[in-house]
């Protein structure tokens, strides 16, 4: 027989070369790639380092070479904030009532509001994304049901806008939300909001000093697994946007694309992952747990 | 009385865990021999270290010192799996994705005993703990007291020299365990096989067992038949553990014991070191209310059905216990705060020396 | 809770705004379904019913390519991650050894990363080791995303599966190894089965690290699916739209049933 550790060594090695050479390795080769020179037409210049990535995101060389503000790249850096803090919100405020709702449900009716929250979870978000394109253009149906309402006299002109993002980034990421929220609010035990109502708490007391705290990891959670993705997110601005560089993800993309700047694009993705990890690790020490996916 | 073979001799085994500053004793210097044939129980209270003792013989854990035979041959290094010893788990362990007769077979599979064997003894277990018919249920479709019958049936198919029973009829309620207690007892004497049984309840160990071992804190405090162990404890826990016990503090005078203000209780204290500190243990049920007695005041009645138990304050000792039985249609005799004499009778008094 | 209609847990506004998030959730879904059975040239204008479009989409070489391409991947990654992912589970599962909250971190990465920067690391490094953009680069991208979603369930069955079942196992005369295939793995099979499951589907639904790191021959049908969109909304891409919804629906709901039947 084996030996234990053999054994164990021999089971993890196919998840951990995987994983180091095709996620670790290349997330360092991103690091290292966005302090070099960009090639002419795409590419690096191997060995010729500068940290022109980074000063770009503030500055651009006039025609004289000289270092001027620029604040274009910093602005989408900021509207992908706003947009994804934003959706993390609306998500939160649309999805706790609804997490609360479904546990205060019987067991079967319980499993059938999950199931009906996890189907869009997994279906294409691709193509649901294009539904709203559907939803929302004009001549479309939104447009169509407002306008027989009475709502709207013109055309709605809200697809390729902000806001046409953030309905897209709130519909997406909401079963993010409404999942971990309703997780913890099933392990909690009823009977301390029992406890609070015996005491003298009316229902919105009962709701602040008890739910709320109780819930807590859910809810912290839950704004992790929307606010995480809705950052990065590149179809949803792309589609529903309109391909103007919205959010952090078309720029990146756009240095693979149009504008042939590699470095600059990892330096972009570098920086993004920064702001991921920072806010992982934050949440981690505050709640103290283990990092990673052992959850 | 024949002489009985020895079937699992336990020597000076200790069980430590952890490391350290926190390393806990389970088991300290225990020697025990269980012979064949015999209905033995393990009592104590949770953490006494009975369990350990359970999951070395059945080869789970390895002992820090010490060593375990089996007729004779070192358990060392032998693993559960080559152990001629089967165990019904406190929560029965029945395999959830097998059948009742999938799981009674899956020790003679594994022993790869031929198949017509395997089915017949599968249908001789099952008509020894009553569940014909139940052979291709789940464990899920089963109440706990079946579940309960399967892990048994499952254990002695195998014939096992030894069967370990650990706590396993604690989950069942109270009148499911009386009848398990009796089927336990009936499945012993039919099939000959040693059981060796764990429980923290002194009742059903009382019941059902030819000889019980009483531990506390990882020491075996005192082995005997149950009556041994109820009449004759050897000491203050073990007259504690095991039913209810009054205690009385006294000192060995020339003619009996001194009580203090009570005054003194005749007793033939021959054999005892006069001056000598002492503590006398009295059951509820061998006292009396009678002239000569110690004289207390009753500061309680508790209407039991059967018995009707009087708490009894004393001077200078703790309260005591007095359990009578009750007449048909009787009154109690004595109400909250009369004066009463407690009347006590040599023979029943067991004397502890501290 | 078997309260519901106990008017003591009625929060106000609590039952609108979960009817509200499920019409949310669904409307979209249900219009495009609808709408892939319009006659009409226009996407949004509907003129009657009709299944011409299917016949359209099934007709196009391009899209059955695409979708050839998207199940060849999706099966691949699905069972060498779940393979890979079995493995890990059961060797993490066991007593905890030094590296252990390591090896955790780096199955979270492909989890807490977003997408897009996964898929320019990738991307970087294939061109970096001159490896082609193909089929090949697509799978090994697929597999390394698939690895934690099929590990988590499984680490979870693991987890909660009693400990006493493999003593059990071993008091009744069974060596480690017949405790592995006659206890261990049956009682994880449910565990394995939604891990692969899980990866299958997101294996099939990713877009955008495909989309970085498939070269010219490995478009999968997200993929070919985005290009559509952006030349335009047609009724050719509401019916592939509607076919891939309904097929990840399908899905959902047959692991469901599955995870019911095992209860």
């Amino acid at each position: 027989m084996l030996s234990a550790s053999v054994r164990r060594t021999g089971l993890l090695a196919p998840t951990v070369i995987t994983l180091f050479v095709f996620m670790v390795l290349p997330m360092g080769l991103m690091a290292w790639m966005s302090f070099l020179e960009p090639g002419t037409y795409g590419g690096v210049q191997w060995g010729h380092y500068s940290a022109k990535s980074y000063i770009q995101f503030l500055y651009e060389w006039d025609l004289d070479d000289q270092l001027v503000l620029n604040t274009d790249y910093v602005g989408i850096f900021l509207r992908s904030f706003l947009l994804a803090g934003g959706a993390t919100l609306a998500t939160l405020l649309i999805g706790f009532p609804t997490a609360l709702y479904i546990a205060l449900k019987d067991e079967k009716a319980r499993n059938r509001w999950i199931l009906l929250i996890s189907i869009p979870f997994w279906t294409n978000l691709l193509v649901r994304t294009f539904a709203w394109m559907l939803l929302l253009r004009n001549g479309g149906l939104a447009e169509q049901f407002l306008s027989s309402i009475g709502l709207v006299k013109e055309e709605l002109n809200i697809l390729y806008t902000p806001t046409a993002v953030a309905i897209g980034l709130v519909y997406s990421f909401l079963p993010f939300m409404i999942l971990p929220i309703y997780t913890s609010l099933e392990k909690m035990d009823w009977k301390l909001v029992e406890a609070a109502f015996d005491l003298g708490a009316n229902r919105w007391m009962a709701f602040r000093r008890v739910i709320l705290p109780l819930a807590m990891p859910g809810i912290v959670a839950g704004c992790m697994l929307v606010l995480i993705p809705a950052l990065g997110s590149y179809f949803i601005p792309e589609l529903l946007g309109g391909g103007k560089s919205l959010m952090i993800g078309n720029l990146i993309q756009n240095q693979f694309g149009a504008s042939r700047n590699w470095p600059f694009g990892a330096a972009l993705s570098f920086a993004l992952l920064t702001v991921v990890m920072v806010t992982m690790i934050a949440y981690n020490l505050r709640f103290k747990r283990a990092p990673g996916a052992d959850k | 009385m024949q002489q009985r073979q020895v079937a699992i001799h336990i020597d000076q085994v200790s069980m430590c865990f952890g490391q350290g500053a926190e390393q806990v004793t389970a088991l300290d210097s225990v020697s025990l021999d269980i012979l064949e044939n015999e209905f033995f129980t393990l009592l104590g209270p949770s953490g006494c270290g009975k369990t350990t003792l359970l999951r070395l013989i059945a080869g789970f854990e390895q002992p820090t010192s010490g060593h375990l035979q089996l007729y004779g041959q070192r358990l060392e290094g032998t693993l559960p799996f080559q152990r001629p010893i089967n165990t019904v788990f406190q929560s029965y362990a029945l395999f959830p994705h097998l059948t009742v007769a999938k799981n009674i077979a899956f020790g003679l599979e594994m022993q790869k005993k031929p198949q017509n064997e395997i089915d017949a003894t599968v249908e001789e277990m099952l008509a020894l703990v009553k569940l014909k018919g139940f052979a291709n249920r789940r464990p899920h479709q089963l109440s706990g007291g079946q579940q309960q019958r399967v892990a048994l049936a499952r254990a002695l198919a195998n014939r096992p020299k030894v069967l370990l029973l650990d706590e396993s009829l604690s989950a069942l309620d109270l009148k499911l365990r009386k009848e398990m207690q009796v089927e336990l007892k009936r499945l012993q004497r039919e099939t000959g096989i040693t059981f060796i049984f764990v429980t923290h309840d002194q009742e059903e160990a009382l019941t059902m067992s030819d000889r019980i071992a009483v531990m506390s804190g990882g020491v075996v405090q005192q082995v005997g038949a149950p009556a041994d162990i109820y009449d004759r404890p050897v000491n203050r826990f073990v007259a504690d553990f095991i039913g209810e016990t009054n205690f009385l503090n006294a000192v060995v005078v020339t003619d009996g014991f001194d009580l203090g203000k009570l005054g003194t209780l005749p007793y033939p204290v021959s054999k005892l070191g006069l001056g000598s500190k002492v503590t006398l243990a009295l059951r509820p049920e061998r006292l009396c209310f009678s002239e000569d007695g110690l004289p207390g005041v009753v500061e309680n009645v508790v209407y039991m059905g059967t018995d009707t138990i009087y708490h009894i304050s004393l001077q200078d000792q703790p309260g005591m216990h007095v359990r009578l039985q009750n007449d048909y249609g009787a009154q109690a005799a004595y109400q909250i705060g009369n004066s009463v004499k407690v009347g006590v009778l040599a023979d029943s008094i067991r004397v502890l020396e501290d | 809770m078997t309260t519901s209609v106990n008017p003591l847990w009625r929060f106000r506004g609590v039952a609108g705004t979960a009817w509200f998030a499920m019409v949310y959730l669904y409307l979209p879904i249900l219009i495009l379904i609808v709408l892939s059975f319009n006659a009409n040239k226009v996407a949004t204008i509907w003129s009657g019913f009709s299944l011409q479009w299917y016949s359209v989409v099934l007709d196009n070489p391009n899209i059955m390519r695409a979708a050839k391409n998207s199940l060849i991947i999706a099966s691949c990654a699905t069972v060498v991650s779940t393979v890979f992912a079995t493995l890990a589970a059961l060797a993490m599962s066991g007593p905890t050894f030094r590296g252990q909250s390591v090896i955790n971190a780096m199955l979270g990465l492909p989890l807490l990363a977003p997408e897009i920067v996964t898929a320019v690391a990738s991307l970087l490094f294939f061109l970096a080791i001159g490896m082609e953009l193909g089929l090949l680069s697509v799978l090994v991208a697929h597999v390394v995303f698939c690895i934690p979603f099929a590990y988590m369930p499984i680490r979870a069955r693991l987890e909660g599966m009693d400990p006493r079942y493999k003593e059990a196992a071993s008091d009744l005369y069974a060596t480690p190894w017949a405790t592995f295939w006659r206890i261990t793995l049956p009682l994880l099979m449910p565990g394995v089965v939604s891990g692969a499951m899980l990866a299958f589907i997101i294996s099939l639904d990713d877009f955008v690290i495909t989309f970085f790191v498939a070269g010219a021959g490995a478009t999968t049908l997200p993929v070919y699916i985005f290009g559509m969109i952006r030349m335009g909304i047609t009724p050719e891409v509401n019916a592939i739209s509607a076919m891939m919804l309904l097929v990840s629906i399908l899905f959902v709901i047959l692991s469901w049933l599955v995870g019911r039947v095992k209860q």
